[in-house]
């Protein structure tokens, strides 16, 4: 059994070997309890350290305390990079229930300012990325927001080359291991490629009748993916169009109070797309 | 435990405990509407489904016969894509031709569940692609004219402002 955490007399039950190296059991359980809540992802790259989790009333969400004043017995471990290997960030970017959550985190916290953060804690957020990226050319999961971290690496990398007097700070070899990497994950993403089912699969989706198709697009939280259904055939464009769908998206972002001020006077006939509209502005 | 015979469109048949069938409220309708003895030998024809499937849906309502029962209203229901649970993710790792016989079989049955945790998944398929990603994906043809498309993109224009 290798020691290889400060806090090994912590009570534990045993030890796993994950990708990382060892954790201790309790950990990962926690990791994988049933019941897991995305916490909320509007912090900011500032308010990093105050990531501790919401307790969710149904049980308790796997989370890492990060102590805001930092004392000398807990610095060891009370980085970032600490919480995104406790919580296991690697292999939640291939779950489906924790991918988004850690896309969310690297799209805010990967960019210019990645350079602010230490060594480890960029080398832990590059490996994530890294495992994102990977799962994300096998399955074509969520283009977009991957789009977007990509972008935020470009920035990294250029941030990283004029940081001071047109030379990387800090340590030359952490950084020839970096750029490398981010070589590696741009390839990745550039060498995506949506693989079309072949003919000999039966039935396509355009097949389904008429309310599986509304059950799916029922589904899409996101009005982007909405409207680009809709661009994609007029059988989706006319399901798109209906009133349900963007009632039930309203609905779903907006609370009642927030839907009466800018409901129309006219009750009858409300179009709920302009609605959504004027309330997401 | 009562037993009860589902019959394939390919004329197999499964036999399977009648609380597990009960989870399709297609079933569940037809067993109640013809009062069926648990004690009769009958055997009930799906002409919608074939074996492949029916053995996979069979499946799936094993493992999930103890779940608690979905909430009823439909209008405000979870928009969440990601809440899929680790089985069913590895339940619904299966080719597109599947996954769509499985959501016809769902809607056919009528097993909320299913349905959901099937459209879902397509759901998850679209998010995030451009139009032509998604067509690419789905393998559908642009049926929209020069004329047309240009004006879908224009009323869609307000999304992209910000």
């Amino acid at each position: 059994m290798p020691f290889i955490s400060k806090d090994w007399r912590s009570p534990g039950e045993a030890w796993v070997k994950t990708g990382e190296g060892w954790e201790k059991k309790k950990v990962l359980e926690n990791c994988k309890s049933i019941t897991f809540c995305k916490r909320e992802n509007s912090e900011e790259a500032d308010e990093k350290e105050n990531r501790v989790a919401n307790v969710d009333s149904s049980s308790t969400q796997p989370h890492c305390h990060i102590t805001i004043k930092c004392t000398k017995e807990i610095a060891g471990f009370n980085e970032l990079d600490e919480a995104v290997k406790r919580l296991d960030f690697r292999s939640a970017a291939r779950d489906v229930r924790r991918s988004n959550y850690v896309r969310a985190l690297l799209s805010l916290l990967v960019g210019r300012n990645t350079t602010a953060l230490s060594g480890c804690a960029q080398r832990a957020l590059l490996a994530t990325l890294e495992e994102v990226a990977g799962h994300a050319a096998d399955t074509i999961h969520d283009p977009r927001s991957l789009r977007r971290l990509v972008d935020g690496l470009r920035s990294l990398r250029a941030a990283e080359r004029g940081a001071c007097w047109g030379g990387p700070l800090g340590s030359q070899i952490l950084w020839h291991q970096h750029t490398a990497k981010i070589e590696r994950i741009l390839n990745t993403v550039a060498q995506m490629k949506i693989n079309e089912p072949g003919p000999e699969i039966h039935p396509k989706l355009l097949q389904l009748p008429e309310e599986c198709i509304r059950e799916i697009i029922l589904r899409l939280s996101d009005h982007r993916d909405l409207l680009s259904s809709a661009q994609a055939c007029e059988q989706m464009a006319a399901i798109v169009g209906e009133q349900r769908v963007w009632r039930e998206l309203t609905m779903f972002h907006f609370d009642q109070q927030q839907i009466d001020l800018v409901m129309p006077k006219d009750k009858e006939n409300v179009d709920w797309k302009s609605v959504y509209h004027s309330l997401k502005k | 435990m009562p037993n009860i015979k589902l019959q394939s469109s390919d004329g197999e048949t499964f036999e399977v405990d009648v609380e597990i069938a009960k989870c399709s409220v297609t079933i569940k309708t037809m067993l109640e509407d013809l009062g069926m003895d648990d004690e009769e030998e009958e055997v009930v024809p799906l002409p919608n489904v074939n074996s492949a499937i029916l053995r996979k849906v069979i499946h799936w309502a094993t493992y999930h016969k103890d779940d608690p029962p979905p909430p009823e209203d439909d209008e405000n229901k979870e928009k969440r894509t990601d809440d899929i649970s680790s089985w069913d993710a590895d339940f619904l790792k299966v080719d597109q031709g599947t996954l769509f016989e499985l959501i016809l079989a769902a809607n056919y049955l009528d097993i909320k569940g299913l349905l959901d945790v099937t459209c879902k998944t397509v759901a998850n398929m679209i998010k995030g692609k451009a139009p032509e990603e998604i067509r690419k994906t789905f393998n559908i043809k642009n049926d929209f004219t020069a004329s047309e498309e240009e004006q879908v993109r224009k009323e869609n224009e307000w999304c992209e402002e910000k």
